[in-house]
């Protein structure tokens, strides 16, 4: 047993990714006009309409032409070939991933040779069609067996699995029920000099506490918001990149680790906090790139719930283990914080598009184009994921 | 709806779990313990996810355990649970994790480490659950 732990890992950071793609376009849909219109009673679009409104986007920010596209990648809720005959893409290279496996493959394809400049496209129409997250049918249970399998005593939903998480947490780290809502308030922070974020009002710590729980120990400002929309990227060879725009933003490196094991009974979450494998996905990507935490300007974390950002602090170094909730109090991730978070308010704030609009925010944060949310100088930008343990590091870099 | 015709939300039932449900229903729950290196599984499945092994013996476990992590559902979500009520994550004494619910009190902040034991709950619909109370 334990053939291949995170120590391995960590010792063999032999991917050969290093700034082989950059990305050149990037787009999304309406996501504050079709919140509103869905919030009216109104479908707007289907996943597929919501995926093409960034695809259109995206290739009119990079300026290309749809015909430069020879590879396409479709988000988990629209199925690839109906998405490659609505856009109208006959591949070299294709696949299906959600928003983190979309950036590797991707990468994947062009440094193998495979595709040169490939399309990312993702729509989901989750709150107009009332997608579950919860209950026995729960979307994802079929490649989760823990989203489903504990529900005959009640425990259905992603937010309990996530409070599961922060309760041992809490009991582990000494980490308290008020650092928990310095997140929710830094994002709100973030997001109110954002346009395109949903939930623009400013909140405080008081207001954070004064608020229902859901699943507690989870608030109602701990987690996700349910939203329509779309996002899409145009990710290309580094080469040709570098001839199709002023402003390529490369991938730098990307790391991965999976925790597997006792998965369903969730102890990767609620004994590791998904530790071991944080750091093997950023030791990888660290040691390929030749960046640390130090060199990072944003933090972006997958935050479909608030207490991924603690555990993403002390899983990717921005702080030692046990150190999150000081972290978040006395050096701060908000706007005037030590190290921004979030920029554009997160999956609580901003959108909820899994993952794919923290892929733009990097973006267009590196590129200078955040308006009153931009960080100064931004140079490089981290996301982390750890979604149900499958720990990702990616580095953007200008 | 009320909570006598409420159902219990099934559970998963693989070709492996059937006869962990049928001990559940017995009042003595098994679980699988491979032959080969002792290691103890849950939920259930083909074989020792520790050495592969298909060498497995439904066993009855001693039914003592440690309080991992609570919450408490302060929405109702299921017919059958109506808020609040609580979920629980145990470590069992022969080491699988399960999720399930404290019985007889709600958890607080001090239940993390707290030592209970195995009952057998009823559910209104007759459906029969293992649960955990406190320990003496």
């Amino acid at each position: 047993m334990n053939h291949v732990q995170p120590d391995y890992a960590r010792k063999h950071a032999s991917p050969r990714n290093k700034r082989a793609a950059a990305v050149v376009g990037v787009g999304h849909s309406d996501w504050v006009g079709d919140w509103a219109r869905c919030r009216n009673g109104e479908r707007p679009n289907d996943s597929y309409g919501y995926a093409i409104d960034a695809f259109r986007n995206a290739l009119k920010d990079a300026d290309i032409s749809r015909d430069e596209v020879d590879g396409l990648i479709a988000g988990p809720t629209t199925a690839y070939e109906r998405l490659g005959e609505l856009t109208g893409i006959n591949p070299r290279w294709g696949g299906q991933a959600d928003a983190v496996l979309a950036v590797s493959q991707a990468v994947m394809a062009i440094e193998a040779g495979y595709a040169e400049v490939i399309a990312l496209v993702y729509g989901n129409d989750q709150r107009s069609v009332g997608t579950q997250y919860g209950g026995p049918e729960a979307m994802g249970g079929g490649a989760f067996l823990s989203y489903v399998y504990h529900s005959p005593w009640g425990l259905t939903s992603q937010g309990a699995l996530y409070a599961l998480t922060l309760q041992s947490f809490k009991h582990a780290r000494g980490f308290t029920e008020a650092e928990m809502g310095e997140v929710a308030v830094a994002q709100r922070g973030w997001s109110s000099m954002n346009p395109n974020a949903i939930m623009r009002k400013r909140i405080t710590v008081e207001d954070y506490m004064a608020s229902n729980y859901v699943c507690e120990p989870l608030h109602l400002y701990d987690y996700c918001l349910i939203n329509d929309g779309g996002v899409a990227l145009i990710i290309a060879e580094a080469g040709r990149a570098k001839r199709m725009t002023e402003k390529p933003v490369f991938i730098e490196s990307v790391g991965r680790f999976d925790l597997n094991r006792g998965a369903t009974s969730l102890e990767p979450r609620i004994d590791d906090f998904y530790l071991p494998a944080q750091q093997a996905a950023a030791a990888q990507s660290y040691e390929l790139s030749g960046l640390g935490p130090k060199d990072m300007d944003i933090l972006q974390v997958y935050d479909s719930f608030s207490v991924h950002v603690p555990l993403a602090l002390e899983g990717y170094g921005y702080c030692g283990v046990g150190e999150a909730g000081k972290f978040l109090r006395e050096q701060g991730v908000g706007p005037g914080g030590k190290l921004p978070v979030n920029t554009g308010g997160g999956h609580l704030s901003e959108t909820y598009m899994q993952g794919w609009a923290h892929q733009i925010e990097c973006v267009r944060q590196l590129r200078g184009e955040c308006g009153e949310r931009q960080v100064a100088d931004a140079r490089h930008v981290h996301y982390t994921s750890d979604v149900a343990g499958k720990c990702f590091s990616i580095i953007y870099g200008k | 709806m009320n909570a006598i015709e409420a159902k219990t939300p099934k559970p998963v039932m693989g070709l492996y779990d059937k006869p962990m449900w049928e001990s559940i229903n017995a009042g003595a729950m098994r679980l699988q313990r491979c032959r080969a290196c002792s290691k103890w599984q849950y939920p259930p499945g083909p074989a020792c996810p520790q050495c592969l092994s298909c060498d497995l013996e439904w066993t009855p476990v001693s039914g003592r355990a440690r309080i991992l992590s609570w919450v408490v559902f302060h929405r109702q979500y299921l017919p059958a649970y109506p808020a609040p009520y609580n979920s629980i994550a145990v470590r069992l004494e022969e080491g699988p994790t399960m999720i399930t619910n404290l019985e007889g009190a709600m958890p607080d902040a001090g239940s993390i480490g707290k030592d209970v034991r195995l009952v057998y709950v009823t559910m209104p619909d007759g459906v029969v659950l293992p649960r955990f109370s406190l320990a003496e």
